[in-house]
Protein backbone atom coordinates (compact mmCIF):
# COMPACT_ATOMS: atom_id res chain seq x y z
CA UNK A 1 0.00 0.00 0.00
CA UNK A 2 1.52 3.58 -1.05
CA UNK A 3 1.60 6.31 0.88
CA UNK A 4 -1.44 8.07 -0.95
CA UNK A 5 -3.29 4.79 -0.82
CA UNK A 6 -2.93 4.45 2.64
CA UNK A 7 -4.30 8.61 3.38
CA UNK A 8 -7.31 7.52 1.02
CA UNK A 9 -8.12 5.10 2.99
CA UNK A 10 -7.84 6.72 6.25
CA UNK A 11 -10.10 9.83 5.15
CA UNK A 12 -12.10 7.10 3.93
CA UNK A 13 -12.90 5.49 7.47
CA UNK A 14 -12.77 9.05 8.89
CA UNK A 15 -15.80 9.66 6.81
CA UNK A 16 -17.43 6.86 7.42
CA UNK A 17 -16.62 7.62 11.33
CA UNK A 18 -17.57 11.36 11.15
CA UNK A 19 -21.33 10.49 12.68
CA UNK A 20 -19.22 8.90 15.99
CA UNK A 21 -17.84 11.97 16.68
CA UNK A 22 -21.20 14.22 15.27
CA UNK A 23 -19.18 16.34 13.35
CA UNK A 24 -20.77 16.87 9.78
CA UNK A 25 -18.74 15.44 7.36
CA UNK A 26 -18.01 19.22 5.18
CA UNK A 27 -16.97 20.64 8.68
CA UNK A 28 -14.02 18.10 8.11
CA UNK A 29 -13.43 18.46 4.89
CA UNK A 30 -13.72 23.05 5.17
CA UNK A 31 -11.13 22.55 8.58
CA UNK A 32 -8.65 20.19 6.10
CA UNK A 33 -9.15 22.93 3.71
CA UNK A 34 -8.60 25.58 5.62
CA UNK A 35 -5.60 24.11 7.45
CA UNK A 36 -4.05 23.37 3.98
CA UNK A 37 -4.63 26.97 2.64
CA UNK A 38 -3.44 28.88 5.95
CA UNK A 39 -0.30 26.68 6.12
CA UNK A 40 0.68 27.56 2.42
CA UNK A 41 -0.42 31.34 3.10
CA UNK A 42 1.92 31.50 6.44
CA UNK A 43 4.79 29.77 4.77
CA UNK A 44 5.12 32.59 1.98
CA UNK A 45 4.81 35.26 4.05
CA UNK A 46 7.33 33.75 6.58
CA UNK A 47 10.09 33.18 3.23
CA UNK A 48 9.05 36.67 2.36
CA UNK A 49 9.59 38.62 5.32
CA UNK A 50 12.52 36.51 5.79
CA UNK A 51 13.72 37.76 2.30
CA UNK A 52 13.36 41.45 3.12
CA UNK A 53 16.09 41.60 6.01
CA UNK A 54 13.65 43.80 7.72
CA UNK A 55 14.14 44.51 11.57
CA UNK A 56 10.60 44.36 12.67
CA UNK A 57 9.97 46.54 16.03
CA UNK A 58 6.40 45.95 17.21
CA UNK A 59 7.13 47.09 20.59
CA UNK A 60 7.61 50.85 19.42
CA UNK A 61 4.16 50.73 17.96
CA UNK A 62 1.76 51.25 21.12
CA UNK A 63 3.52 54.64 21.36
CA UNK A 64 1.79 55.26 17.96
CA UNK A 65 -2.18 54.75 19.39
CA UNK A 66 -1.45 55.88 22.89
CA UNK A 67 0.60 56.81 25.83
CA UNK A 68 -0.31 56.86 29.34
CA UNK A 69 1.54 59.87 31.74
CA UNK A 70 1.13 61.28 34.58
CA UNK A 71 -2.07 63.02 33.41
CA UNK A 72 -3.48 60.16 32.14
CA UNK A 73 -4.29 58.78 28.68
CA UNK A 74 -2.81 60.54 25.73
CA UNK A 75 -4.30 59.58 22.62
CA UNK A 76 -1.57 58.87 19.84
CA UNK A 77 -1.47 60.12 16.55
CA UNK A 78 -2.97 57.14 14.82
CA UNK A 79 -5.65 57.22 17.57
CA UNK A 80 -6.16 60.61 16.74
CA UNK A 81 -6.30 60.22 12.91
CA UNK A 82 -8.60 57.28 13.38
CA UNK A 83 -10.95 60.07 15.13
CA UNK A 84 -11.21 62.23 11.99
CA UNK A 85 -11.32 59.38 9.40
CA UNK A 86 -14.27 58.38 11.49
CA UNK A 87 -16.04 61.65 12.12
CA UNK A 88 -15.16 62.66 7.74
CA UNK A 89 -16.37 59.29 6.60
CA UNK A 90 -19.90 59.77 8.95
CA UNK A 91 -20.33 63.24 7.95
CA UNK A 92 -19.74 62.35 4.28
CA UNK A 93 -22.04 59.30 4.57
CA UNK A 94 -25.19 61.39 5.67
CA UNK A 95 -24.11 64.19 3.45
CA UNK A 96 -23.24 61.66 0.29
CA UNK A 97 -27.13 60.05 0.86
CA UNK A 98 -28.54 63.46 0.30
CA UNK A 99 -26.48 63.97 -2.57
CA UNK A 100 -27.43 60.94 -3.98
CA UNK A 101 -31.25 61.08 -2.97
CA UNK A 102 -31.82 64.11 -4.56
CA UNK A 103 -30.06 63.27 -7.56
CA UNK A 104 -31.62 60.02 -7.92
CA UNK A 105 -35.25 62.23 -7.73
CA UNK A 106 -33.88 64.27 -10.46
CA UNK A 107 -33.19 61.63 -12.60
CA UNK A 108 -36.24 60.20 -12.34
CA UNK A 109 -38.73 63.31 -12.78
CA UNK A 110 -40.15 65.00 -15.51
CA UNK A 111 -38.36 68.15 -15.84
CA UNK A 112 -35.89 68.19 -18.94
CA UNK A 113 -33.18 70.53 -16.69
CA UNK A 114 -33.64 68.05 -13.48
CA UNK A 115 -32.55 65.66 -15.64
CA UNK A 116 -29.92 67.14 -17.44
CA UNK A 117 -28.47 68.40 -14.57
CA UNK A 118 -28.19 65.33 -12.46
CA UNK A 119 -26.52 63.16 -15.66
CA UNK A 120 -23.92 65.75 -16.12
CA UNK A 121 -23.03 65.59 -12.57
CA UNK A 122 -23.31 61.69 -12.49
CA UNK A 123 -21.02 60.98 -15.81
CA UNK A 124 -17.95 63.92 -14.77
CA UNK A 125 -17.97 62.58 -11.14
CA UNK A 126 -17.99 58.50 -12.56
CA UNK A 127 -15.91 58.94 -14.98
CA UNK A 128 -12.58 60.99 -13.85
CA UNK A 129 -10.43 59.62 -10.78
CA UNK A 130 -11.24 60.90 -7.33
CA UNK A 131 -7.85 62.16 -6.55
CA UNK A 132 -7.85 64.46 -9.38
CA UNK A 133 -11.89 65.59 -8.35
CA UNK A 134 -10.14 66.28 -4.83
CA UNK A 135 -7.40 68.66 -6.03
CA UNK A 136 -9.92 70.52 -8.27
CA UNK A 137 -12.42 70.93 -4.95
CA UNK A 138 -9.36 72.05 -2.65
CA UNK A 139 -6.77 73.95 -5.27
CA UNK A 140 -9.60 75.61 -7.68
CA UNK A 141 -13.30 75.74 -6.08
CA UNK A 142 -12.13 76.01 -2.51
CA UNK A 143 -10.58 79.87 -3.20
CA UNK A 144 -13.41 80.71 -5.29
CA UNK A 145 -15.90 79.76 -2.24
CA UNK A 146 -13.31 80.48 0.62
CA UNK A 147 -14.09 77.03 2.06
CA UNK A 148 -11.56 75.14 4.36
CA UNK A 149 -9.26 71.93 3.54
CA UNK A 150 -11.89 70.27 6.01
CA UNK A 151 -14.84 71.36 4.31
CA UNK A 152 -13.13 70.52 0.85
CA UNK A 153 -11.98 66.95 1.87
CA UNK A 154 -15.81 66.32 2.83
CA UNK A 155 -17.47 68.28 -0.20
CA UNK A 156 -15.15 66.05 -2.61
CA UNK A 157 -15.99 62.99 -1.16
CA UNK A 158 -19.84 63.28 -0.37
CA UNK A 159 -20.02 64.56 -4.28
CA UNK A 160 -18.48 61.38 -5.24
CA UNK A 161 -20.08 58.57 -3.27
CA UNK A 162 -23.26 60.83 -3.87
CA UNK A 163 -22.69 59.91 -7.43
CA UNK A 164 -22.96 56.35 -6.77
CA UNK A 165 -24.93 55.99 -4.19
CA UNK A 166 -27.82 58.13 -6.49
CA UNK A 167 -27.73 55.14 -8.84
CA UNK A 168 -28.33 52.79 -5.96
CA UNK A 169 -31.15 54.28 -4.69
CA UNK A 170 -32.38 55.25 -8.42
CA UNK A 171 -32.31 51.44 -9.04
CA UNK A 172 -34.25 50.65 -6.12
CA UNK A 173 -36.75 52.94 -7.01
CA UNK A 174 -37.67 51.60 -10.46
CA UNK A 175 -37.20 48.45 -9.03
CA UNK A 176 -41.14 48.73 -7.66
CA UNK A 177 -43.30 47.37 -9.68
CA UNK A 178 -45.84 50.29 -11.50
CA UNK A 179 -48.52 48.51 -9.85
CA UNK A 180 -47.21 50.21 -6.77
CA UNK A 181 -47.86 53.52 -8.11
CA UNK A 182 -51.11 52.90 -9.47
CA UNK A 183 -52.65 51.77 -6.65
CA UNK A 184 -51.21 54.72 -4.34
CA UNK A 185 -52.38 56.99 -7.35
CA UNK A 186 -56.04 55.22 -7.62
CA UNK A 187 -56.35 55.97 -3.77
CA UNK A 188 -55.62 59.23 -4.28
CA UNK A 189 -51.99 59.67 -2.51
CA UNK A 190 -50.07 62.78 -3.92
CA UNK A 191 -46.79 62.34 -5.63
CA UNK A 192 -45.02 63.40 -2.55
CA UNK A 193 -47.12 60.87 -0.52
CA UNK A 194 -46.45 58.21 -3.16
CA UNK A 195 -43.21 58.31 -2.70
CA UNK A 196 -42.72 58.76 1.34
CA UNK A 197 -45.02 56.23 2.09
CA UNK A 198 -45.14 53.65 -0.82
CA UNK A 199 -42.09 53.74 -3.02
CA UNK A 200 -39.23 54.31 -0.63
CA UNK A 201 -39.39 52.77 2.08
CA UNK A 202 -39.49 49.54 -0.03
CA UNK A 203 -36.91 51.29 -2.36
CA UNK A 204 -34.30 51.68 0.70
CA UNK A 205 -35.24 48.12 2.03
CA UNK A 206 -34.29 46.54 -1.13
CA UNK A 207 -30.76 48.81 -1.78
CA UNK A 208 -29.92 49.23 2.10
CA UNK A 209 -27.59 46.14 1.71
CA UNK A 210 -25.50 47.82 -1.78
CA UNK A 211 -25.83 51.29 0.63
CA UNK A 212 -24.15 49.70 2.99
CA UNK A 213 -21.27 48.25 0.88
CA UNK A 214 -21.33 51.68 -0.64
CA UNK A 215 -20.24 53.25 2.88
CA UNK A 216 -17.62 50.81 3.35
CA UNK A 217 -16.08 52.19 -0.16
CA UNK A 218 -16.46 55.62 1.57
CA UNK A 219 -14.24 54.58 4.41
CA UNK A 220 -11.51 53.24 2.21
CA UNK A 221 -11.72 56.21 -0.30
CA UNK A 222 -11.27 58.47 2.44
CA UNK A 223 -7.67 57.47 2.92
CA UNK A 224 -6.86 59.79 -0.28
CA UNK A 225 -8.00 63.18 1.63
CA UNK A 226 -4.23 62.69 2.94
CA UNK A 227 -3.23 64.10 0.18
CA UNK A 228 -4.39 67.42 0.97
CA UNK A 229 -2.81 67.05 4.28
CA UNK A 230 -5.81 66.28 6.36
CA UNK A 231 -4.29 64.32 9.38
CA UNK A 232 -6.65 61.39 9.28
CA UNK A 233 -5.28 58.16 9.60
CA UNK A 234 -3.44 57.22 6.15
CA UNK A 235 -1.80 60.56 6.53
CA UNK A 236 -1.21 59.96 10.47
CA UNK A 237 0.26 57.08 8.99
CA UNK A 238 2.89 58.17 6.87
CA UNK A 239 4.21 60.80 9.63
CA UNK A 240 4.26 58.31 11.78
CA UNK A 241 6.65 56.25 9.35
CA UNK A 242 8.88 59.33 8.18
CA UNK A 243 9.24 59.91 12.14
CA UNK A 244 10.42 56.29 13.22
CA UNK A 245 10.45 54.26 9.81
CA UNK A 246 8.23 51.58 10.92
CA UNK A 247 7.53 51.29 7.74
CA UNK A 248 5.83 47.80 7.90
CA UNK A 249 4.32 48.32 11.40
CA UNK A 250 2.83 51.34 10.85
CA UNK A 251 1.05 50.02 7.10
CA UNK A 252 0.12 46.87 8.99
CA UNK A 253 -1.55 48.73 11.43
CA UNK A 254 -3.25 51.38 9.21
CA UNK A 255 -4.34 48.26 7.08
CA UNK A 256 -5.48 46.65 10.16
CA UNK A 257 -7.24 49.48 11.53
CA UNK A 258 -9.25 50.12 8.28
CA UNK A 259 -10.34 45.95 8.39
CA UNK A 260 -11.82 46.85 12.28
CA UNK A 261 -13.88 49.45 10.68
CA UNK A 262 -15.35 48.20 8.01
CA UNK A 263 -15.77 44.58 9.51
CA UNK A 264 -17.43 46.28 12.40
CA UNK A 265 -19.51 48.08 9.61
CA UNK A 266 -20.39 44.68 7.93
CA UNK A 267 -21.34 43.08 11.18
CA UNK A 268 -23.94 45.86 12.01
CA UNK A 269 -25.11 45.62 8.54
CA UNK A 270 -25.79 41.60 8.56
CA UNK A 271 -27.38 42.08 12.16
CA UNK A 272 -30.01 44.86 10.84
CA UNK A 273 -30.69 42.46 7.73
CA UNK A 274 -30.84 39.64 9.72
CA UNK A 275 -33.34 41.24 12.32
CA UNK A 276 -35.70 43.05 9.59
CA UNK A 277 -35.54 39.10 7.87
CA UNK A 278 -36.89 37.69 11.46
CA UNK A 279 -39.60 40.58 11.58
CA UNK A 280 -40.66 39.65 8.33
CA UNK A 281 -41.04 35.78 8.83
CA UNK A 282 -42.83 37.03 12.16
CA UNK B 1 -81.03 43.15 -8.88
CA UNK B 2 -82.89 44.72 -11.88
CA UNK B 3 -85.62 46.38 -9.62
CA UNK B 4 -83.57 48.71 -8.52
CA UNK B 5 -83.56 52.56 -9.39
CA UNK B 6 -80.60 54.02 -10.66
CA UNK B 7 -79.80 57.41 -9.95
CA UNK B 8 -78.26 60.52 -12.29
CA UNK B 9 -75.42 60.39 -14.96
CA UNK B 10 -72.47 59.93 -12.52
CA UNK B 11 -69.92 59.25 -15.34
CA UNK B 12 -69.68 60.66 -18.65
CA UNK B 13 -67.57 59.70 -21.27
CA UNK B 14 -67.33 61.33 -24.85
CA UNK B 15 -66.12 60.30 -27.75
CA UNK B 16 -62.37 59.34 -25.81
CA UNK B 17 -59.26 58.17 -27.83
CA UNK B 18 -56.19 57.23 -27.00
CA UNK B 19 -53.09 56.11 -28.97
CA UNK B 20 -50.24 53.95 -27.09
CA UNK B 21 -46.85 54.27 -28.86
CA UNK B 22 -45.78 52.16 -31.62
CA UNK B 23 -49.06 53.61 -32.89
CA UNK B 24 -51.76 50.83 -30.98
CA UNK B 25 -54.87 52.10 -31.22
CA UNK B 26 -56.17 51.31 -27.55
CA UNK B 27 -59.41 53.27 -27.67
CA UNK B 28 -61.19 54.89 -30.62
CA UNK B 29 -63.85 57.31 -29.84
CA UNK B 30 -65.35 55.10 -27.03
CA UNK B 31 -68.71 57.19 -25.24
CA UNK B 32 -70.23 56.10 -22.31
CA UNK B 33 -72.74 57.16 -19.74
CA UNK B 34 -73.52 55.48 -16.33
CA UNK B 35 -75.61 56.02 -13.78
CA UNK B 36 -75.82 56.17 -10.05
CA UNK B 37 -75.93 52.81 -8.37
CA UNK B 38 -75.39 51.10 -11.74
CA UNK B 39 -73.63 47.88 -12.36
CA UNK B 40 -71.57 48.18 -15.83
CA UNK B 41 -69.66 45.17 -17.13
CA UNK B 42 -67.23 45.45 -19.79
CA UNK B 43 -66.20 41.99 -21.61
CA UNK B 44 -64.03 41.57 -24.43
CA UNK B 45 -60.78 39.83 -26.12
CA UNK B 46 -57.79 40.67 -24.72
CA UNK B 47 -56.42 43.77 -26.59
CA UNK B 48 -59.85 45.22 -26.84
CA UNK B 49 -59.19 48.51 -24.90
CA UNK B 50 -61.43 47.38 -21.96
CA UNK B 51 -59.09 47.50 -19.08
CA UNK B 52 -57.61 50.82 -20.70
CA UNK B 53 -60.98 52.20 -20.98
CA UNK B 54 -61.43 51.35 -16.97
CA UNK B 55 -57.51 52.90 -16.22
CA UNK B 56 -58.77 56.13 -18.05
CA UNK B 57 -61.73 56.69 -15.50
CA UNK B 58 -59.69 57.75 -12.27
CA UNK B 59 -56.60 58.79 -14.54
CA UNK B 60 -54.28 56.15 -14.55
CA UNK B 61 -53.94 56.57 -18.27
CA UNK B 62 -54.46 59.99 -19.63
CA UNK B 63 -56.33 60.34 -22.83
CA UNK B 64 -55.66 61.67 -26.48
CA UNK B 65 -59.06 63.34 -27.10
CA UNK B 66 -62.49 63.43 -25.80
CA UNK B 67 -63.86 64.39 -22.43
CA UNK B 68 -64.28 62.04 -19.27
CA UNK B 69 -66.62 63.80 -16.31
CA UNK B 70 -66.79 62.48 -13.35
CA UNK B 71 -69.21 63.28 -10.49
CA UNK B 72 -69.64 66.88 -12.26
CA UNK B 73 -65.82 66.63 -12.04
CA UNK B 74 -63.91 67.11 -15.74
CA UNK B 75 -61.18 64.85 -15.75
CA UNK B 76 -58.41 67.19 -17.35
CA UNK B 77 -54.70 68.78 -17.10
CA UNK B 78 -55.92 70.32 -13.78
CA UNK B 79 -53.65 67.92 -11.56
CA UNK B 80 -56.61 69.14 -8.25
CA UNK B 81 -59.28 67.42 -10.57
CA UNK B 82 -57.40 64.36 -10.72
CA UNK B 83 -57.09 64.21 -7.25
CA UNK B 84 -60.58 64.99 -6.32
CA UNK B 85 -61.70 62.61 -8.71
CA UNK B 86 -59.07 59.79 -7.57
CA UNK B 87 -60.71 60.08 -3.80
CA UNK B 88 -64.45 59.26 -5.36
CA UNK B 89 -63.36 56.60 -7.54
CA UNK B 90 -62.04 53.42 -5.95
CA UNK B 91 -59.79 50.79 -7.70
CA UNK B 92 -59.49 47.26 -7.38
CA UNK B 93 -56.27 45.84 -10.20
CA UNK B 94 -56.23 41.99 -11.33
CA UNK B 95 -52.90 41.67 -9.56
CA UNK B 96 -53.85 43.48 -6.31
CA UNK B 97 -51.04 45.53 -5.98
CA UNK B 98 -51.54 45.94 -1.96
CA UNK B 99 -48.55 47.43 -0.44
CA UNK B 100 -46.06 44.53 0.75
CA UNK B 101 -44.28 46.60 3.46
CA UNK B 102 -47.52 47.19 5.27
CA UNK B 103 -50.14 45.20 7.35
CA UNK B 104 -53.72 44.68 6.23
CA UNK B 105 -54.25 47.38 8.47
CA UNK B 106 -51.75 50.07 7.30
CA UNK B 107 -52.68 49.10 3.88
CA UNK B 108 -56.14 49.80 4.64
CA UNK B 109 -55.65 52.90 6.62
CA UNK B 110 -53.44 54.70 4.10
CA UNK B 111 -55.80 56.54 2.01
CA UNK B 112 -58.23 57.69 4.98
CA UNK B 113 -55.39 58.74 7.16
CA UNK B 114 -53.21 60.62 4.55
CA UNK B 115 -55.80 61.71 1.59
CA UNK B 116 -58.68 62.35 3.92
CA UNK B 117 -56.61 63.47 6.99
CA UNK B 118 -58.28 61.24 9.54
CA UNK B 119 -57.39 61.07 12.68
CA UNK B 120 -55.47 57.70 13.79
CA UNK B 121 -58.61 56.01 15.51
CA UNK B 122 -61.24 57.31 12.85
CA UNK B 123 -58.97 55.41 10.38
CA UNK B 124 -58.97 52.39 12.76
CA UNK B 125 -62.49 52.20 12.97
CA UNK B 126 -63.08 52.21 9.13
CA UNK B 127 -60.16 49.66 8.86
CA UNK B 128 -62.09 47.79 11.38
CA UNK B 129 -65.30 47.68 9.76
CA UNK B 130 -64.08 47.13 6.34
CA UNK B 131 -62.42 44.00 7.50
CA UNK B 132 -65.89 42.76 9.06
CA UNK B 133 -67.41 43.09 5.66
CA UNK B 134 -65.36 41.31 3.22
CA UNK B 135 -64.89 38.73 6.40
CA UNK B 136 -61.16 39.12 7.23
CA UNK B 137 -60.64 40.82 10.80
CA UNK B 138 -58.66 37.70 11.95
CA UNK B 139 -55.82 39.18 9.50
CA UNK B 140 -55.62 42.78 10.21
CA UNK B 141 -52.11 42.31 11.56
CA UNK B 142 -50.88 40.53 8.77
CA UNK B 143 -48.74 40.91 6.07
CA UNK B 144 -50.21 40.52 2.19
CA UNK B 145 -47.08 37.58 1.81
CA UNK B 146 -49.22 35.59 4.14
CA UNK B 147 -52.35 35.33 2.82
CA UNK B 148 -53.97 33.51 -0.12
CA UNK B 149 -54.91 35.20 -3.62
CA UNK B 150 -58.63 35.44 -2.89
CA UNK B 151 -57.78 37.15 0.81
CA UNK B 152 -55.25 39.83 -0.72
CA UNK B 153 -58.21 40.49 -3.60
CA UNK B 154 -60.62 41.54 -0.74
CA UNK B 155 -58.46 43.23 1.31
CA UNK B 156 -57.65 45.44 -1.75
CA UNK B 157 -61.77 45.82 -1.88
CA UNK B 158 -61.48 47.49 1.68
CA UNK B 159 -58.48 49.42 1.11
CA UNK B 160 -60.57 50.60 -1.99
CA UNK B 161 -63.74 51.37 -0.14
CA UNK B 162 -61.54 52.86 2.89
CA UNK B 163 -61.89 56.26 0.52
CA UNK B 164 -65.97 56.03 0.66
CA UNK B 165 -65.38 56.59 -2.81
CA UNK B 166 -68.81 57.05 -5.03
CA UNK B 167 -67.74 54.92 -7.87
CA UNK B 168 -65.23 51.66 -7.90
CA UNK B 169 -64.05 50.12 -10.28
CA UNK B 170 -62.88 46.46 -10.80
CA UNK B 171 -59.86 45.67 -13.50
CA UNK B 172 -60.37 41.67 -14.17
CA UNK B 173 -60.79 41.34 -10.57
CA UNK B 174 -60.36 37.30 -10.12
CA UNK B 175 -58.19 36.86 -13.29
CA UNK B 176 -55.38 36.26 -11.27
CA UNK B 177 -56.57 33.62 -8.47
CA UNK B 178 -56.78 29.96 -8.22
CA UNK B 179 -60.66 28.92 -9.50
CA UNK B 180 -61.56 28.20 -5.77
CA UNK B 181 -60.82 31.73 -4.76
CA UNK B 182 -62.77 33.25 -7.86
CA UNK B 183 -66.06 32.85 -5.77
CA UNK B 184 -65.20 34.52 -2.47
CA UNK B 185 -64.35 37.90 -4.22
CA UNK B 186 -67.12 38.01 -6.51
CA UNK B 187 -69.09 36.96 -2.91
CA UNK B 188 -67.70 40.59 -2.04
CA UNK B 189 -68.37 42.42 -5.09
CA UNK B 190 -71.88 41.05 -5.38
CA UNK B 191 -72.84 42.53 -1.77
CA UNK B 192 -71.40 45.44 -3.13
CA UNK B 193 -73.45 45.63 -5.85
CA UNK B 194 -76.63 44.86 -3.78
CA UNK B 195 -75.66 48.13 -1.17
CA UNK B 196 -76.28 49.95 -4.47
CA UNK B 197 -72.71 50.98 -5.30
CA UNK B 198 -72.07 52.28 -8.23
CA UNK B 199 -69.39 49.79 -10.01
CA UNK B 200 -68.05 49.49 -13.49
CA UNK B 201 -66.24 45.90 -13.67
CA UNK B 202 -64.15 44.51 -16.43
CA UNK B 203 -64.31 40.65 -16.30
CA UNK B 204 -64.40 37.51 -17.98
CA UNK B 205 -66.85 36.12 -15.19
CA UNK B 206 -69.85 35.31 -17.36
CA UNK B 207 -71.94 34.21 -14.23
CA UNK B 208 -71.19 37.38 -12.28
CA UNK B 209 -72.16 39.36 -15.36
CA UNK B 210 -75.99 37.97 -15.42
CA UNK B 211 -76.08 37.90 -11.70
CA UNK B 212 -75.25 41.39 -11.12
CA UNK B 213 -74.92 43.24 -13.99
CA UNK B 214 -77.58 45.80 -15.31
CA UNK B 215 -76.12 46.34 -18.23
CA UNK B 216 -73.26 44.49 -20.56
CA UNK B 217 -70.98 46.06 -23.06
CA UNK B 218 -69.01 44.75 -25.07
CA UNK B 219 -65.73 46.06 -26.59
CA UNK B 220 -63.54 44.56 -29.43
CA UNK B 221 -60.27 46.91 -31.12
CA UNK B 222 -60.51 49.71 -29.02
CA UNK B 223 -64.69 50.57 -29.63
CA UNK B 224 -67.40 49.66 -28.21
CA UNK B 225 -69.45 47.15 -30.15
CA UNK B 226 -72.64 46.48 -28.18
CA UNK B 227 -74.22 48.34 -25.84
CA UNK B 228 -77.00 46.07 -24.02
CA UNK B 229 -79.18 44.97 -21.34
CA UNK B 230 -78.07 41.96 -19.45
CA UNK B 231 -81.13 39.72 -20.92
CA UNK B 232 -80.38 40.37 -24.34
CA UNK B 233 -76.67 40.72 -24.29
CA UNK B 234 -77.23 36.75 -23.42
CA UNK B 235 -80.43 36.09 -25.18
CA UNK B 236 -80.66 37.84 -28.42
CA UNK B 237 -77.41 39.74 -28.76
CA UNK B 238 -77.74 42.77 -31.70
CA UNK B 239 -74.13 42.17 -33.83
CA UNK B 240 -72.90 39.61 -35.43
CA UNK B 241 -69.19 40.27 -33.55
CA UNK B 242 -71.02 39.44 -30.15
CA UNK B 243 -72.68 35.98 -31.21
CA UNK B 244 -68.87 34.63 -32.29
CA UNK B 245 -67.64 36.09 -28.72
CA UNK B 246 -70.19 34.60 -26.65
CA UNK B 247 -70.09 31.26 -28.88
CA UNK B 248 -66.63 30.99 -28.02
CA UNK B 249 -66.27 32.16 -24.56
CA UNK B 250 -69.27 29.96 -23.46
CA UNK B 251 -68.24 26.75 -25.25
CA UNK B 252 -65.20 27.41 -23.20
CA UNK B 253 -67.78 26.95 -19.33
CA UNK B 254 -67.65 31.09 -18.88
CA UNK B 255 -63.94 31.68 -19.57
CA UNK B 256 -61.84 33.25 -22.41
Amino acid sequence: MTFVQGLLAGANELRHKAHLFKIRKPFIYEGLKFLFFSFILVFIAVQGINGLDYRWQWYRMPDYFYKISDSGFIAGPLFTGLGLTLLISAISLILSNLIGFITALFRLSDSVTAVAVSRIYLEVVRNTPLLIQLFLVYFVISPILGIGRMVSAIMALSLFEGAYTSEIIRSGIISIEKGQWEAAHSIGLTGVQTYRRIILPQAFGQVMPMLASQSISLVKDSALISTIAIYELTMQGQVAISKSFLTFEVWFSVAAIYLIINICLSMIIRIFEQNKKRQKNA
Amino acid sequence: MHNKTLGETIIAVDSVSKTFDRNVKALQGVSLKVKQKEVVVIIGPSGSGKSTLLRCLNGLEETDSGAIVIDDTPLNEHHRNKLKIRTEVGMVFQNFNLFPHMTVRENIRTGPRFVRKASLEEADRTTEDLLARVGLTDKIESYPRQLSGGQQQRVAIARALAMNPLIMLFDEPTSALDPEMVGEVLEVMKNLAIEGMTMVVVTHEIGFAREVGDRIIFMDEGKIVEENSVENFFANPEKERTKLFLSKILENGGCE
